[in-house]
């Protein structure tokens, strides 16, 4: 008790002392056990967002690369393909940089290109990997996006070692500009793609089928483990993580990007041997805007229960309480491919049907198909993992966690409000269900980022889904940002287990955000 | 910039649309069935003639974007117009007492409805803030695939 008194204190005088005296609070000094040397070897890393180099809108752009971190601060070397619409900017050289890294894990990357450098936020989830969002804001450009990074292991840069069955989601735009999710699987085996069966929703046209492709390695830049794909008629470039990831960002007829994920001989053959709960996230866009679903469901063999799903479609909010007519279905000829389908007793003409190619008994991509009279409700896609860990309480929702959330908010522009895109980087301490920690926030519209906002906030846990009474258990979050004023977004919260969920905001039609919560090693 | 010219080209195409389209179909007034009406379908399209009564860059009600009232021989409509960046890229600027012509449909949102805009036309100047599936012309998706990779928490 005493030893806990002590730190309440201390803890008091830093919080104290993080308050200065101008109105704006900043958070208390970081502690933790990560250092600069915590990031240290070759990361594979991707953003998604917008960039502004001037005019009058902002352009769509995707970032894949590689960066050496030395473990002191400094960046000794990197390259990254950039994708905007229409205009690929392939191998760009990064020259070097410099990065920081918080006790908390929190930190800063600068990745020098040339006389250019672009800047991001960091919070390191582990010494592996991290979560990362663009905050580059100079005077060439300005540009965000929330993305990844993780370490490669140079020892499986060959294409003879990318071999077997991969799933992948690759998202974005197609060539028009229109929006894109392209799933699906294929097996690889010395530099080719073999055996790909897709399935495609292309601005609200759906297809599917067969397809074969190549995958070569980049002799000039192989020691980035960057490579160049021909992915069903589409010519991407790729970065190998190791033999069990690829990411992906395509060069030509649109904006594609995603990552390839080896498939397990885990995954069920068949669906009597599908006994989990799962947890479901989307997100795209809608005919009413962007959209945003989170959900759960419980399968037993075909039949599936305890159907669970919110959804934020163009700031309208719906709670599905429960499903009908819900099974899964597993296609014998495509292995860890299924469809999820149910009818939310409130959409009769609108079932909500799933595509999803699962890469393990427990994770894969899932790609939204509802369909309501003859047309698509959408083009948005996501993650399927199963749900573990459950009960969920205060005693392992617990620890440190980074907090990342990307989607659109209304900003102002100095003459107006206008909707753009919004991506928050947070790590956050979780005691007792309340949260504390620190953020970095980017809407776009106002050209720059806004660092450290003081995070605090809480969940509050109604179970784990199961519960009969499905309405009731939905477990929510509030998370409040404080820099000169405060903001408080609230969120339903959907716990894969006690180191992962997924969310969404719940409220507030000016904002279509969803996002992740995960533990920190 | 890419995104300015893709819109200035989408306006050039937009007279051979609004020709076929604005000729042949009649201004709506049925009650729509709310179930039927969450896809959208270039072949229930319709359009208004109005004036505008008020356009906000932002509304109270959903779908989140631009919103004008417009002012027609039914009464007054609520309009959803996207992303208001497209309008301004298009140079269009719409204040009170402008005449306007919309084409788009009824669209269902929860259990009441709206009118989505596909193409916003004041005179000469049109601008297309829907394409033909319905999906707004910028860029909405709310959730980057790189996002997505992490929310696999595979690592």
């Amino acid at each position: 008790m005493k030893r806990l008194l002590l730190m309440l204190a201390v803890a008091g005088a830093l919080w104290s002392a993080a308050c200065s005296g101008n109105g704006i609070v900043n958070p208390p000094p970081p502690v933790g056990k990560y250092t600069k040397a915590s990031l240290n070897g070759q990361y594979a890393f991707v953003t998604n967002g917008e960039s502004f180099t001037g005019g009058l809108s902002a352009t769509p752009l995707a970032r894949t690369g590689s960066f050496t971190a030395d473990g002191l601060g400094n960046i000794t070397t990197g390259v990254e393909d950039v994708n905007a619409p229409g205009m690929v900017s392939p191998a760009l050289q990064i020259t070097g940089g410099s990065y920081t890294v918080n006790a908390d894990g929190r930190g800063t990357l600068t990745l020098q290109l040339g006389q250019n450098s672009i800047d991001f936020g960091i919070v390191l989830t582990s010494t592996s990997d991290g979560l990362m969002i663009d905050e580059t804001s100079n005077s060439s450009q300005s540009s965000t996006g929330s993305g990844n990074f993780i370490k490669q292991s140079a020892g499986s840069f060959q294409v003879s070692g990318i071999t077997g069955p991969y799933v992948f989601d690759f998202a974005g735009l197609d060539g028009s500009g229109n929006p894109e999710s392209f799933v699906g699987e294929f097996t690889a085996n010395n530099g080719a793609a073999s055996a790909g069966f897709f399935d495609d929703n292309d601005n609200g046209t759906f297809s599917s089928g067969s397809f074969v492709g190549t995958i070569a390695q980049d002799a000039t830049l192989s020691s980035f483990g960057r490579g160049i794909a021909l992915i069903a008629g589409q010519n991407y470039v790729f970065y190998i993580v190791d033999s069990t990831r690829v990411r992906f960002i395509s060069t030509n007829g649109g904006m594609l990007s995603g990552d390839a994920v080896a498939q397990s001989n885990t995954v069920p053959t068949n669906v009597s041997s599908v006994n989990s709960s799962f947890v479901l996230i989307v997100a795209g866009s809608s005919i009413n805007g962007g959209i945003t679903r989170v959900g759960r469901f419980t399968a037993n063999g075909a039949t599936v229960t305890n159907v669970l799903e919110d959804t934020n479609d163009g700031g309208h909010f719906i709670k599905t309480d429960s499903g009908t007519n819900a099974s899964i279905a597993l296609d014998a000829a495509n292995p860890g491919r299924g469809t999820l389908t149910f009818t939310d007793p409130n959409f009769l003409n609108a079932p909500g049907k799933y595509v999803f190619y699962l890469s393990s008994a427990t994770q894969g991509v899932i790609q939204e198909q509802t369909v309501n009279n003859s047309g698509a409700v959408d083009v948005a896609d996501g993650t399927i993992a199963a749900q573990t860990g459950s009960p969920f309480s205060s005693s392992n929702i617990s620890g440190t966690y980074a907090l990342n959330w990307s989607g659109l908010s209304l900003q102002n522009s100095g003459s107006f409000n206008v909707q753009d895109e919004e991506d928050l980087l947070s790590q956050v301490n979780v005691t007792s269900l309340s949260l504390k920690g620190a953020a970095d926030i980017f809407q776009f519209q106002n050209g720059v980022p806004v660092f450290d906002l003081v995070t605090s906030g809480s969940i509050s846990i109604a179970g784990d889904g199961t519960s009969s009474t499905g309405a009731s258990s939905r477990n929510t979050m509030s998370v409040k940002l404080t820099k000169s004023n405060s903001t408080t977004v609230n969120f339903v919260v959907y716990f894969v287990n006690p180191q992962l969920a997924f969310f969404t905001n719940n409220q507030d039609m000016n904002r279509i955000v969803a996002g992740v919560l995960k533990t920190q090693q | 910039m890419i995104h300015t010219n893709r819109i200035r080209l989408g306006i050039l195409a937009l007279g051979i649309v609004l020709g076929s389209s604005l000729s042949s179909q009649a201004q709506q007034t049925t009650q729509p069935d709310t179930q039927q009406l969450r896809s959208y379908n270039v072949s229930r399209e319709s359009f208004l003639l109005g004036t505008v009564v008020k356009f906000a860059t932002a509304s109270d009600t959903p779908p989140m974007g631009a919103h004008v009232i417009l002012q027609t021989s039914s009464g007054q409509i609520d309009v959803h117009l996207g992303n208001p960046r497209v309008l301004q890229a298009g140079h269009l600027e719409l204040n009170p007492g402008d005449s306007v012509r919309i084409v788009g449909e009824t669209l269902a949102l929860g259990d009441s409805t709206y009118f989505a805009a596909r193409i916003v036309q004041k005179g000469t100047q049109a601008v297309a803030v829907r394409n033909t599936r319905g999906f707004l012309t910028t860029p909405a998706s709310v959730m980057s695939p790189a996002q997505k990779e992490a929310l696999r928490g595979v690592r």
